[in-house]
């Protein structure tokens, strides 16, 4: 057994990121993923940068499928896409609202074909309410759901994480979690349903933590600069040489951070005695340890807290985390061989299953499974047409 | 008719403390599970996390562990008859456990056997840095898996102090792929008939949500464009208007070519004259959203955004067929008429008051989820779940 869900058929016309890793996720977890593409393309495929002309973003969301052209215009492709819904367990869209029911592949069309199969709404603001029928991307869900007001340092009123399409991705992982929730539902209904998942709720599950704190407080989050909204020392400092990384959110962690810096009156200072008072005193705490901690190279830093179980770090950039050996012995990236384009560097599995492990493989050639599929099509066509005659 | 919840009869004990596995468990719980937290010591560091609701309990430890039930244990490991119990009637455990505490308790077993004892149970094991490697076992936290996963290089500028996510992103995605992991590891329990081990980390969360950079990255055919300038791109805070800032695009999400929009935007927005300009394409995808000329070129749409309201221009946009938003302060979010459309919050106890959460963030046409106040205290449930495994307390 490849994955989890191996044996199971997804159908996936969603384009651009915050639908496409969704099937991606389900690939890795052992189903079978046919992506269908219209004739002028996935946009990702020329969203910069490209790699031996294809889109690298079209690449990394499309890993684990198999690529098919339709074009929706004709009403033959749709009943096409139709006929193919009915083979499949799963089906993933996120054109604008409305749409879909008008391509004649809304949720009653599928179902009343296939009422088992699990059908997955994706949009940008929800499926009701004033804005249900605009459009949305990453950046501008960013800023309209509040995840950009976290950011920046003291002062600031706004910084958007740059250009990782991660509200795209974190309106996946949330997409991901639903269809597993229905398939489960399945096993005891038989009878599939549909899920609609936002990138309005993905964006607002991301930062669960700090809304909790505003919707239990009414006091509204703000940007810290690198420090933790919650706990105290958590933060960077800056060494002689770089910033080091360090949190102590735990009684023994502050314990053992005092005795790295050498510096164990703090242990008895009331100002600091739990991490609520250090929350609240974070200015004179950081004033006594900015100072210490600016005298010792980093990497002096990293053996003193390591040593005392305190968690540290140092920022990576790409070339340092791809090749660091705890990421390369945990599978964390993975790199996937394709013909046209060369090797292309992806994330690896976000989870290590031990008996049903899945597996990235390489995006597909946009369409050149066409041939294949509707080939595959037919012949299921006909052997329900010879079951019905026999 | 009353639907029957996804995860009726399924139990979960949680050893985990912090924001990941008490996510994990929350998101179950909301899906039917019945959900028992061990704890030992102090419990769970979050307990101690500011702001507290009126009750004292940490506003954060509330929106994770709502709806649980509640043990303190004298010792942590497998010395525990009462956490070997638990878990003897578990469907999954979820735990940051190591894997030598795990060992002891004979749930490290070899070859996808989570344990010789129990094979329906689903260990789904959480640790900051990955079972595996040199650092394997070493402690870890948000901010470090933040700054080992580069993070830390997308905000800010290079040569300033950094910058992390505000939101905590290591803990809530590895929540969401742990609830995932349960939820497909019970799918496969039901074809293979055995439950198994799941490992997964924070810093393995955010370097799978990385994909595209490291794809962008990985051989680019040009340093043109966002996704290549690394810790050098200047920090992204949308166009200046007359209030809030606003972000927008007319990009194309079908084919190579933009939306149409564009040019009757600048319109009607005043400036014509960007139209018979050279550095600008006449669909507005290079130079709105993320395109390779729109940070260059930024001031030339300020000099009449700053002029006019951020709501006005945000409508003008949508009207010619773009996306865009204000930068939206959190008390203007949870009033727009759109959060409350989707009741994406929710209203459940903790004792006498009524608190808000976070709904599950998945819609069901057929199932429900169902949110559970009550988060429990330090060991509040302890005597009775004892009693009920027909134990003493260790």
């Amino acid at each position: 057994m490849t994955g989890p869900l191996s044996g199971l058929r997804v159908v996936d016309v969603s384009i651009m990121a915050a639908g496409p890793w969704i099937g991606a996720l389900l690939g890795e977890l052992g189903a079978e993923v046919i992506k269908i593409e219209p004739p002028a393309g996935d946009g990702t495929r020329w969203v910069e940068p490209q790699q031996r002309g294809m889109g690298t973003n079209y690449m990394c969301l499309n890993v684990n499928k198999r690529g098919i052209t339709l074009d929706f215009k004709k009403p033959e492709d749709r009943a096409l896409a139709l006929d193919l819904t009915a083979t499949a367990d799963i089906f993933i869209q996120n054109f604008r609202g409305g749409v879909i029911e008008r391509l004649g592949l809304g949720y009653d069309a599928v179902a009343a074909r296939n009422p088992r199969i699990v059908y997955c709404s994706v949009s940008g603001f929800g499926e009701a309410g004033p804005l249900a029928k605009e459009a949305c991307a990453d950046f501008i869900m960013q800023a309209y759901s509040g995840f950009a007001r976290l950011n920046g340092q003291p002062g600031e009123e706004v910084e958007a994480f740059r250009f990782t399409g991660f509200i795209d991705l974190a309106t996946s992982i949330v997409g991901t979690e639903g269809i597993l929730a229905a398939l489960l539902a399945r096993d005891f209904t038989d009878k599939g349903q549909k899920i609609e998942v936002s990138m309005l709720q993905a964006s607002l599950e991301m930062q669960l933590s700090r809304i909790a704190e505003m919707l239990g407080s009414g006091v509204p989050p703000r940007p810290l600069g690198s420090a933790a909204a919650n706990a105290a020392p958590d933060r960077a400092y800056m060494a002689l040489d770089s910033e080091i990384f360090v949190t102590a959110s735990t009684a023994a962690e502050w314990a053992g951070f005092c005795e790295a810096i050498e510096m164990p009156s703090l242990l008895q200072d009331p100002r600091f005695e739990t991490n609520v008072a250090r929350v609240q005193n974070r200015e004179p705490l950081d004033s006594l340890v900015a100072p210490i901690i600016a005298k010792r190279p980093a990497i002096w830093w990293m053996r003193a807290f390591q040593r005392r179980k305190v968690p540290c770090a140092l920022a990576h950039n790409f070339e340092q985390f791809r090749y660091h050996a705890q990421v390369r012995d945990n599978s964390m990236v993975a790199v996937v061989q394709t013909k046209d384009w060369g090797d292309v560097v992806v994330g690896g599995l976000p989870w290590q299953f031990a008996l049903t492990p899945g597996v990235v493989r390489p995006p597909p050639v946009p369409g050149a499974d066409t041939a294949a599929v509707l080939e595959e099509l037919a012949r299921r066509r006909s052997n329900v047409k010879i079951e019905k005659s026999a | 008719m009353t639907t029957r919840q996804i995860l009726a009869g399924i139990r979960v004990v949680e050893a985990a403390s912090g924001l990941a596995g008490p996510m994990a468990g929350c998101r179950l719980g909301d899906l039917g599970a019945t959900v028992t937290k061990v704890e030992w010591g102090d419990g769970d560091w979050t307990r101690q996390c500011p702001p507290f609701l009126d009750d004292g309990t940490s506003t954060e430890f509330f929106a994770l562990n709502r709806g649980k039930r509640g043990v303190r244990l004298a010792e942590p490991t497998a010395k525990s008859q009462v956490l070997r119990r638990l878990v003897e009637q578990a469907d999954i455990f979820i735990t940051d456990l190591d894997t030598a505490a795990l060992a002891e308790m004979g749930l490290d077993g070899v070859d996808g056997d989570p344990c010789s004892w129990h094979e329906n149970l689903i260990v789904l094991q959480i640790s900051a840095l990955g079972r595996n490697g040199p650092l394997a076992g070493m402690p870890g936290s948000e901010l470090t898996a933040q700054a080992m996963a580069g993070y830390t290089r997308y905000l800010g500028s290079a040569g300033s102090p950094s910058t992390r996510l505000g939101a905590d992103v290591a803990g809530m995605s590895t929540g969401i792929f742990a609830t995932q992991a349960a939820l497909a590891a019970l799918f496969a329990r039901r074809r293979v008939g055995r439950g198994q081990r799941v490992d997964l980390s924070l810093l393995n969360s955010l370097v799978a949500m990385k994909t595209v950079h490291l794809a962008a990255q990985t051989d680019p055919d040009t340093y043109e464009g966002p996704r290549v300038g690394g810790a050098y791109d200047p920090p992204e805070r949308g166009w200046k208007t007359a209030d809030a800032p606003i972000t927008f695009a007319f990009g194309g999400a079908v084919g190579a070519e933009g939306r149409p929009g564009w040019t009757q935007f600048v319109e009607a927005v005043g400036l014509k004259r960007l139209l018979d300009d050279s550095r600008f394409d006449k669909t507005g995808r290079m130079t709105t959203g993320l395109g390779p000329k729109a940070r260059e070129l930024k001031g030339e749409y300020e000099s009449e955004f700053v002029n006019k309201p951020s709501a006005e221009l945000v409508a003008q946009v949508r009207k010619f067929g773009g996306f865009a938003s204000a930068y939206l302060s959190h008390e203007e979010l949870f009033r727009e008429p759109q959060v409350q459309a989707l009741n994406a919050v929710r209203q459940v106890p903790q004792g006498q008051q009524a608190v808000r959460a976070l709904d599950f963030p998945v819609r069901f046409s057929i199932s429900r989820a169902e949110l559970h106040g009550d988060a429990p205290g330090l060991g509040q449930h302890t005597d009775e779940v004892v009693a009920e495994l027909g134990l003493t307390k260790d």
